[in-house]
């Protein structure tokens, strides 16, 4: 249970730093006396640890999925006779392509909930001014640990009808993220100046169309990261798809992994080839958008500031 | 052309008041300028007629129509930002048929309208530019151009030039009025600059904590200021006060220092009471100037100089005066160059009909007779 358990939390916080290792075409060419200096040594030092601990576990899954069934007890870390075959039985022991398709399903419906709700939230906070508590309330809603949720949810989802069910699970994970997203979004929002909506507005604009045509086109890389952000957090959640999903054929691929079963017994191999196929499109995503990862979250303050007289 | 209306307007945030029971009204194509120092709140009170602030109490018409809770994008006003507030991923030309194409006007109308703004803003080479590609002064211009296509019922400006140099802003001044004149547009100008308000409009509104202070034409301002306030915040440098009591036919400066005053007015009588005597740096003369010196009608004070700036055309004396109750300096302007040295004392006089007395207390401008 315990590789599983790594995995399931692995992946939420890989992508997002994996990205802040600088990379080498980026960085000025160092003369050989800054390369020597106890500066550059210590930063080295300090970037290769936080990689090692960042990558030991996948590592280790790696080598794991290439172990027999008794290596893996063994207790090494390199498999001595590596091997194919728990990657070559994988997807017959399980429907794994099935429950990535369930994730993937889940995660971008969630998407959709949860910008639907958050970006007009944002908006009518950030430009016109109106529930400014907002902002509150949802952070402390989601402060709470999202187990104290689960049971009320449950009974909730089961007498409506959206337990075991794809569109039921993305409500949720949808619902939950609106949070994070409003966070994220809020500080995009403050970057484009109010100035520029008024204008609009002035100009017989509504607010829903200076939203679409001023706001979304200038924080186009923040909303992206913020999208992939929200993706991330849906695809790796496991609490409310384990418990509100129980048909295998609804499965998300977190779910599945977590109830990896070999023919006999527990096989962590293939249990390891299993996480490692679950992760890579999360692995995939983040790196493919590093750069509006990055950009978005870097908060591009390339906007004209604006002073508002009191 | 369109009349605004402004009756009994208030508005505060939180316990702090912004506006104070405004009463303003605009004439039709009438150029009129807000100024005052920061947080006197002239913006406010801008923002209030675009619709940008709510207001708490009082009305505001444009013409015969009450707008005072319709939203800003159903005024049909147009407003230049003092940040410009171009959309920065749009081209000059986008930026300027945003607005008429969202409103779903035909678009060859809209070429129409932007070709002859560009015409008139010589903006023509811009229009394929995006904004951060031009000059602060283009932008200016990007910004003016989009108040014109709108063609709407008041140009309503927010500081318009105060993020341009000297140089472009006296000129964009005057480019602005012309044009006004020209379209015959109501406006409405916000400036904490009094001398752009002096310059540009038909009559100025100077604002003070909420309150309008005085509303009038820039020379009327100038020449009869309503109270201490405007009789300082208009005109550059500001007006020197000094601390007199009034005795019979004349005003006590000092112990031994006396000022003839020619006539008291109705309701100023010669009872001994303090009041502040503001004469303008330019109303100072030379007594020596005048025809013999010896003018006893005229008032003739000590100066002590303590300093001097040479303008070229003008000179500028700091310095004060000997045996006076108030010690603080006072500045003269003098037209020409003088030969004075620092420590030396020279007679100032000025033309009785250009002083100005005030209440000590409540700073109101006391009525003398202007005859000279």
């Amino acid at each position: 249970m315990n590789v599983a358990t790594l995995t399931r939390q692995n992946p939420t916080v890989t992508p997002a730093v994996t990205p802040a290792v600088p990379h080498p075409a980026d960085a000025p060419p160092l003369s050989k006396r800054v390369r020597a200096s106890p500066r550059w040594l210590l930063q080295r030092l300090a970037l290769g640890l936080t990689l090692l601990f960042l990558v030991l576990p996948v590592a280790f899954l790696l080598a794991t999925s290439f172990k027999s069934r008794d290596e893996v007890l063994s207790g090494y870390f390199f498999p001595l006779a590596p091997t194919w075959l728990n990657w070559r039985t994988l997807l017959s022991v399980a429907p794994l392509h099935l429950n990535l398709l369930n994730s993937l399903l889940v995660a971008l419906l969630a998407l959709f909930i949860t910008l639907a709700i958050a970006v007009p939230a944002v908006y009518a906070v950030v430009k016109l001014r109106h529930g400014q508590r907002l902002a509150g309330w949802l952070l402390s809603s989601y402060l709470s640990p999202p187990v104290v949720a689960l049971l009320p949810l449950f009974f909730v989802w089961r007498q409506a009808g959206l337990t075991n069910s794809t569109f039921g699970l993305a409500l949720v994970d949808g619902l939950s993220n609106v949070p994070v997203a409003f966070w994220l979004l809020r500080g995009f929002f403050k970057q484009v100046p109010l100035a520029l909506d008024e204008a609009a507005w002035l100009e017989g604009v509504g607010p829903w169309k200076t939203l679409w045509r001023v706001n979304l086109p200038l924080i186009w890389p923040g909303l992206t990261a913020t999208a992939i952000i929200c993706l991330i957090l849906s695809y790796n959640e496991f609490l409310f798809a384990s418990v509100l999903n129980s048909r295998p054929d609804l499965r998300t691929i977190t779910v599945a992994i977590s109830l990896f079963e070999g023919e006999r017994v527990v096989n962590f191999g293939q249990m390891a080839a299993a996480s490692l196929l679950g992760i890579a499109p999360v692995y995939a995503l983040a790196l493919w958008f590093q750069k509006h990862l990055i950009g978005g979250l870097g908060a591009a303050a390339t906007l004209e500031h604006t002073r508002r007289q009191p | 052309m369109t009349q605004i209306q402004i009756s009994g307007l208030s508005k505060a945030y939180g316990p702090q008041p912004v506006l104070h029971d405004i009463d303003l009204r605009i004439e039709p194509g009438e150029f009129v300028a807000l100024v005052g120092p920061s947080g006197c709140g002239k913006s406010t009170l801008l923002r209030s007629i675009a619709g940008l602030e709510q207001t708490d109490r009082g009305s505001i018409h444009f013409g015969t129509r009450e707008v005072t809770h319709l939203p800003a994008q159903a005024r049909e006003v147009a407003m230049v930002f003092q940040s410009y507030a171009l959309y920065p991923h749009m081209t000059v030309y986008d930026n300027l048929a945003f607005g008429p194409r969202q409103r779903k006007e035909p678009e060859a109308q809209v070429r129409q309208r932007i070709d002859k703004a560009a015409r008139t803003l010589h903006l023509g080479d811009y229009l394929l530019r995006y904004p951060r590609q031009l000059s602060g002064g283009q932008r200016q211009r990007v910004a003016m151009g989009r108040a014109l296509v709108r063609e709407p019922r008041a140009f309503l400006f927010d500081e318009p030039l105060s993020n341009l140099d000297a140089q472009l802003r006296v000129q964009m001044r005057a480019e602005i009025r012309l044009l006004q004149r020209e379209l015959g547009t109501t406006t409405v100008y916000v400036t904490h600059d009094q001398e752009e308000a002096m310059t540009m409009a038909d009559r100025v509104v100077v604002l003070r904590g909420g309150r309008i202070e005085q509303v009038g034409a820039p020379l009327t301002l100038y020449d009869a200021p309503a109270n201490e306030f405007v009789a300082r915040f208009v005109g550059s440098p500001p007006m020197n006060l000094l601390r007199a009591r009034l005795q019979p036919g004349r005003l006590q400066l000092g112990p031994d220092l006396h000022v003839p005053l020619p006539a008291v007015g109705p309701g100023l009588a010669d009872d001994g009471r303090w009041l502040n005597l503001g004469v303008r740096p330019e109303h100072f003369t030379l007594a020596s100037d005048a025809a013999d010196g010896a003018d006893a009608s005229l008032p003739s004070l000590p100066l002590r100089v303590q300093g001097i700036d040479h303008l070229g055309s003008q000179t500028e004396l700091h310095g004060q005066v000997l045996g006076a109750h108030d010690e603080h300096r006072i500045l003269v302007r003098l037209p020409g160059r003088l030969s004075v040295a620092v420590g030396d004392v020279v007679p100032l006089s000025w033309a009785p009909r250009l002083q100005h007395l005030f209440d000590l207390d409540s700073g109101v401008a006391l009525s003398v007779p202007r005859a000279a």
